[in-house]
């Protein structure tokens, strides 16, 4: 799924994984997910569905060709608008998917040609689709997963830039539609990510006739062939779904892994997805809102915010009794994710000076950090890669990190400012809640022990995320979670080629990673492709463009009227949720 | 001869008798000072004021930045920096709750004694005069009074950035205008009385009018509305504050409200507490002491 881009102020528990879902306590009788989203929707575009939040709204509407096995950990892909996994020639280069017959495109008035119902599903769609993540035009911040990858694409990419108009029927070698349910993919070179690159929810598959005919307002106006479709768009507010009504018939898992038998996850195995009638998303940007919600039953599912950790859980880490009667169930686990500070690279005062940056990583106090935000449960993060994916290296110990203040004293008087003499104060974006506000406080404490001095900017979610893009400010705290499960997800943040609008925020420019980058990108996993990574780690560790902050793990509650509940990494779980109408009366 | 009156004719010299005549700010003191209420007020304001000062010249609360305890530490006695308990980074309340004052206090004077001045010479001027003058300053404070006082402080604390700075201009920009309609509809009164049309025939200038003459004769408003602008500028400050617009890396009662929004829930109401008290008894001082003084100055009411 998509994409990682996550606030580091709500990380405590950040459900956001799986969207949530609120119910009407008391007289809700319907059959319906109450859901909500901790950051403002900036669209439903899958191209533009570059955070984490955007991406869990695209995929509920949209689909990919592949997409996640809900159960089986570790993840494995499975087919979704395929009809089976890819038949992939034997250098590697050639993947072939045959299309699910009869899946349709939700009812549209752009459906002119058939009077507004949706139309079936092509081939000729992903070919569309993809492109348009190229266009040069369109400048999705998502055409990282696809550049370099697909034979014709880039170049197809530097014509249009040259076009006046793009031109979607300038064919591209790489892409073929061997018949109307045949898409024939050709690579550049064998790639390992490519497979997990197309079950993002950026890579779902969008009707040419509906792009064209709303233009730039396409991405509050989505159209896709996934399980729920738009009925109530305000995506600052809240976002209702109802049911596909055309949906194609899709069941739930009747495998999974082991010990989901008997948590009763396999329940409802075979049933038809989806599994609710409707689903009320609603935007909190606070956490005790949300959290109140939850506690009154109005939310199915919850994060437990940071000052409500001991309302939720005892000093065990247990559920608290009261709770535990209530029938609500406690899921953690371990995330895909790291937060951390990007410097702008592109800046002359802290893009320029290692020592600057290494001495600022240096002052932070991440033990203090993780008890104050993460009630404990988080780990200190070395380096970019998050434990659970190889490359990442137990023993690794950033010489950068650990609170040493003398040290950091040493490393600003060789970046020529001793004590911070002569740093004017440097521009910090971040995000305008207040608990992202106690944590710019924290780091504004930890920064002053070495004479930095900070000006805060802040921004809602949609605004901060332009603000990045747009190079502007001179540090920010951001955070990235898993896309797919291959720390190259991790590293692309800091490929030369990615930067912004692409996910590499720091603008990261080392020819050296580059090269590297590029090589691991060629080689299978195991342990050559592994030795590359940790290579490209002890890089980024030594040029500090980030501060490494932390990996959280995941706490989040679920109400005892919410089944089938799984923590997943990635999107498009909504459909498998299901609501016992009966036990939420 | 007919007997002279001993006493000294009234005709001849005498010695200069000044007989003195009580101001009406003569009697509104005397009448203040017999006003237990108001002189109660006004030791809390003047308690507030020196606190604010003592804090500003670090002469008491420093640092106020240091870690004093624990993570929240709950309130206790001894200590004095642990009499408010501590907040997340283990900082002492009490001290926060001093130098929120001092921002609090700054903010309110700064605000009044700008905008109050930047009003009484828009409303003069608009009154005095009459005629275009008065339709363009007219025009102008009731277009800036017709967008929602919030709205406004919110789009000039964007676009100027965060900090004190940024309150201070967008409080002085919008809380002008409260004093400006007062001047105006008083000098539109004032303007044909006797005085000011004797003043006229003596060819006293306009600005020797506007200022010698009428402006002593409306002053008590000017000292109702200073007092009415500091409250409001200190409640604004906390306004915006908690809504993350205000003063940034330094303590102010609008971020601690905002703190103890989160904080609540773990049951850390110290911070709740020491801000809300303190603002609610420098407000409730001057609320009383403004009531007291429009008693005390108003001369119809004896």
């Amino acid at each position: 799924m998509t994409i990682g881009r996550i606030l580091t102020g709500f990380s405590l528990t950040l459900a956001l994984v799986f969207a949530g879902a609120c119910t009407k306590a008391s007289k809700d009788s319907s059959n319906t997910l109450y859901a909500y989203s901790i950051a403002k929707i900036k669209g439903l575009d899958p191209a533009f569905s570059d955070d984490l939040y955007s991406g869990a709204e695209v995929a509920r509407v949209y689909d990919t060709l592949l997409q996640y096995h809900y159960l089986k950990r570790p993840y494995v892909l499975e087919p979704s608008l395929a009809e089976a996994l890819p038949e992939i020639s034997k250098d590697g280069k050639t993947y072939t998917f045959k299309l699910k017959k009869g899946v349709l495109f939700q009812d549209d008035a752009a459906f002119e040609k058939t009077q507004g119902k949706g139309r079936e599903l092509v081939a000729e769609d992903f070919i569309y689709s993809f492109k348009r993540l190229a266009n040069p035009k369109l400048n999705s911040p998502m055409w990282w997963i696809l550049d370099g990858k697909i034979a014709g694409l880039n170049e197809w990419r530097a014509t249009q830039a040259k076009a006046e108009k793009v031109d979607y029927d300038v064919p591209v070698s790489g892409l073929k539609a061997v018949d109307s349910h045949t898409l024939q993919v050709v690579l550049t070179q064998p790639s390992y990510q490519f497979i997990y690159n197309i079950a993002m929810p950026a890579a779902s598959a969008v009707a040419r006739e509906v792009v064209e005919k709303y233009g730039p307002e396409f991405l509050n106006h989505p159209v896709g062939t996934g399980a729920f479709k738009v009925a109530e768009y305000n995506p600052a507010s809240k976002i209702i779904y109802v049911k596909n009504p055309t949906f194609r018939k899709e069941v739930y898992p009747s495998e999974g892994a082991a010990g989901d038998q008997e948590k009763g996850l396999l329940a409802d195995a075979g049933k038809t997805l989806p599994l609710v009638d409707k689903i009320v998303m609603t935007v909190y940007t606070e956490s005790q809102p949300q959290w109140l919600t939850f506690m009154k039953g109005e939310l199915d599912y919850s994060s437990i915010p940071k000052d409500s950790f001991n309302q939720a859980l005892t000093p065990q880490k247990e559920l608290q009794p009261e709770l535990k009667k209530q029938g609500v169930a406690l899921h953690s686990s371990p995330q895909l994710d790291i937060t951390h500070f990007s410097f702008n690279m592109t800046d002359p005062v802290v893009g320029k000076n290692k020592y600057l940056r290494q001495a600022i990583s240096l002052a932070m106090d991440n033990d203090k950090q993780i008890e104050l935000f993460y009630n404990g449960r988080a780990i200190s993060a070395q380096g970019p890669i998050p434990p659970g994916l190889s490359g990442y290296d137990e023993k690794l110990v950033n010489p950068y990190k650990g609170h040493n203040i003398e040290k950091a004293k040493e490393l600003m008087k060789k970046a020529g400012y001793p004590d911070g003499k002569g740093l004017a104060p440097l521009e910090y974006v971040t995000i305008s809640d207040s608990t992202t506000r106690q944590m710019t406080e924290f780091y504004q404490k930890e920064m002053a022990e070495i004479g930095v001095q900070v000006k805060v900017q802040t921004y809602s979610w949609p605004e901060f995320q332009q603000s990045v893009k747009n190079k502007k400010g001179q540090v920010w705290s951001y955070a990235w979670g898993a896309d797919y499960p291959d720390a190259e997800n991790f590293l692309q943040l800091f490929y030369s080629k990615n930067a912004s609008p692409g996910p590499n925020d720091s603008n990261y420019n080392n020819p050296e990673f580059d090269k590297l980058y590029e090589k691991a990108l060629t080689l299978p996993d195991g342990p050559e492709r592994t030795a590359l990574y940790q290579k490209m780690v002890a890089l980024v560790v030594e040029d500090t463009p980030w501060v490494f902050g932390v990996h959280r793990l995941l706490f989040g509650l679920t109400h005892r009227w919410m089944k089938n509940y799984k923590p997943h990494e990635f999107h498009g779980m909504s459909k498998y949720y299901a609501i016992d109408t009966a036990l939420r009366k | 001869m007919s007997s002279i009156h001993s006493a000294v004719s009234p005709l001849a010299p005498t010695q200069p008798v000044e007989i003195k005549g009580k101001s009406l700010w003569d009697h509104a003191w005397i009448r203040l000072k017999r006003d237990r209420m108001a002189i109660i007020c006004f030791s809390i304001i003047v308690f507030y004021a020196t606190v604010a000062l003592l804090a500003k010249m670090g002469l008491i609360a420093t640092p106020w930045s240091d870690v004093v305890g624990a993570s929240y530490q709950a309130p206790s006695s001894g200590d004095m920096r642990l009499w408010l308990g501590t907040d997340i980074f283990g900082r002492s309340v009490f001290y926060k709750v001093i130098h929120g004052t001092r921002i609090a206090m700054s903010v309110g004077l700064v605000t009044a004694v700008i905008a109050v001045p930047v009003g009484v010479v828009f409303g003069a001027v608009a009154g005095y005069f009459g005629g275009w003058i008065d339709e363009v300053i007219v025009w102008f404070y009731t277009t800036l009074s017709s967008i929602p006082n919030i709205m406004l402080l919110l789009a000039i604390a964007y676009s100027l950035g965060k900090g004190i700075t940024a309150i201070y201009i967008s409080l002085i920009a919008t809380s002008w205008i409260g004093m400006a309609r007062i001047m105006r509809g008083e000098f539109i009164k004032h303007k044909n009385r006797e005085y000011v049309i004797a003043a006229d025939s003596l060819g006293a200038s306009n600005f020797s009018k506007i200022f010698k003459h009428i402006l002593p004769n409306v002053s008590h408003f000017i000292i109702l509305n200073f007092s009415i602008q500091f409250i409001s500028a200190i409640k604004a400050e906390v306004i915006l504050s908690f809504l993350g617009l205000g003063v940034q890396g330094e303590p102010s009662w609008g971020v601690m409200i905002d703190d103890a929004k989160l904080e609540l829930a773990r049951g850390v109401w110290w911070q709740l507490a020491g801000a809300t008290t303190a603002m609610f008894f420098v407000v409730l001082a001057f609320n009383i002491l403004g009531d007291s003084l429009r008693d005390a100055l108003d001369p119809k009411i004896k």
